[in-house]
């Protein structure tokens, strides 16, 4: 459990570094994929709830501290996704839930919910409707994080089959 | 006693755990304007940034590419608008110097690159690998060849975080450079918007935005945008105008810090001038 804390912190600085530098570039109307998303739904439902829930605002800290956004706002929204992605975690389903198409769904739900929290402290004065900004803000980018968990599926089903 | 905490404690932990990080982090909301928070995050982001201007010098060629193409289309097409500008400007010099009005066009250019860039809906900023060093102070203003970016909002030794316009906490004043009105610019987490700009405002799809003589945060006409439309309300006296920014946010590479500082006598005036009123 140790070690896979660790490792998670470990893979969390060069995954921010592609964040702020690669990601930028694939964005396209501000729709992004969000990579500390997938790492901390990935070791969530491979650590369980409370762990996931520390990881999330371990995560959502860092990101706010070095990315220039507003402090508290990551950490808010990665603290809330890490306990929910919780609700997904089973003991004896850690593989299914981890190298199957199952990820996929998990990442788009949690995706969601996290794009969505964290634009609220952004735009707490805009005036799209709840449909557009959970379409827009919240549906769109977890979609785009959902796809680009994709490899990371295909990549785990191939070995486990194989 | 003690057993019904350690009762309540294995049979609840894991939502006393969300509940306390939840709070700790609604509580660093609102501190974010603290200095020792921004000191803080100073040194934080300006300790990462030497890693991610790392990777930015990868990934540059590939940006440049497509950057290049564009100045070169962009070079042509303004080498036209010199000439004749050319002739506007000592026509303009000339009647300037006849009305003695100051030059604000004249302030010194710092360039610098961004090292990485943080694309957000509602919090838009970048981080460029200029600082203290360079002389970089909070509240100058950072633009491109194509217009206005934003505002350095946090300075560390080398490096700076710029608040671009597609952030909801950055607001200013702008001009219609055709029909001279003004209003007030900013992000609404979807497009850039002058609010409340009443119908009888001449304002018309193609119109050049500039930064405002009214804005205490920038020099007056740097360009920003040009009118993309309105939305019209039927019932209503006022209209929301959707601007186009010249700058293309996501694939801004090399930036220019104006090496202009906001007015701290024209802010406190305006502020007297709300108190007394």
């Amino acid at each position: 459990m140790r070690a896979d804390y660790f490792i998670a912190i470990l893979l969390m600085i060069p995954l921010t570094i592609l964040q702020l530098t690669v990601i930028p570039f694939l964005s396209y109307n501000q729709i992004a994929p969000d990579l500390l998303l997938i790492l901390l739904v990935y070791y969530t439902l491979k650590m369980g709830q409370m762990h996931g829930t520390i990881l999330g605002f371990i995560f959502g800290l860092f990101f706010d501290l070095v990315s220039g956004g507003i402090l508290g706002s990551a950490m808010f929204s990665k603290t809330l996704s890490g306990f929910l992605t919780g609700y997904f975690y089973n003991d004896n389903k850690v593989e299914l839930n981890i190298h199957t198409f199952m990820f996929l769904f998990i990442v788009l739900v949690i995706g969601t919910v996290d794009s969505v929290t964290s634009s609220f402290f952004g735009s707490a004065e805009t005036s799209s409707n709840i449909i557009t900004l959970i379409l827009m803000q919240g549906l769109f980018p977890a979609m785009y994080s959902s796809v680009l968990s994709l490899p990371m599926v295909i990549f785990h089903s191939r070995k486990i089959f194989a | 006693m003690r057993g019904f905490f350690s009762k309540f404690w294995f049979g609840y932990k894991e939502y006393i755990i969300v509940v306390l990080l939840l709070v700790l982090s609604l509580s660093v909301l609102s501190l974010n304007s603290k200095p020792g928070i921004k000191k803080v995050k100073a040194f934080a982001f300006g300790g990462f940034a030497v890693f991610t201007s790392g990777l930015s010098k990868v990934v540059e060629p590939f940006s440049t590419a497509f950057e290049v193409k564009n100045l070169r289309e962009e070079n042509a097409r303004l080498m036209l608008q010199v000439n004749s500008l050319r002739e506007y400007g000592i026509q303009n010099e000339e009647l300037r110097r006849q009305l003695a009005l100051k030059d604000t066009s004249k302030y010194p250019l710092i360039s610098a690159k961004v090292v990485s860039k943080f694309a957000s809906a509602s919090q838009g900023n970048f981080i460029i690998n200029a600082g203290e060093g360079e002389n970089i102070k909070i509240g100058m203003p950072v633009i491109n060849s194509q217009g206005l970016l934003g505002v350095v909002t946090s300075v560390s030794k080398d490096y700076s975080i710029v608040r671009t316009l597609r952030n909801r906490e950055l607001k200013f004043a702008v001009k219609n450079q055709r029909s001279r009105y003004d209003g007030v610019l900013e992000w609404n987490g979807k497009e850039l918007t002058i609010k409340n700009v009443p119908k009888t405002y001449d304002m018309q799809v193609g119109d050049r935005i500039v930064t405002s003589d009214f804005s205490t945060k920038f020099p007056p006409s740097i360009p920003v945008g040009v009118v993309a439309g309105g939305n019209r309300d039927k019932t209503g006296i006022f209209n929301d105008i959707v601007v186009n920014p010249y700058a293309d946010f996501l694939r801004v590479e090399h930036v220019f810090v104006i090496a202009f500082v906001p007015s701290v006598q024209k802010n406190n005036l305006e502020l007297n001038l709300i108190k007394n009123n």
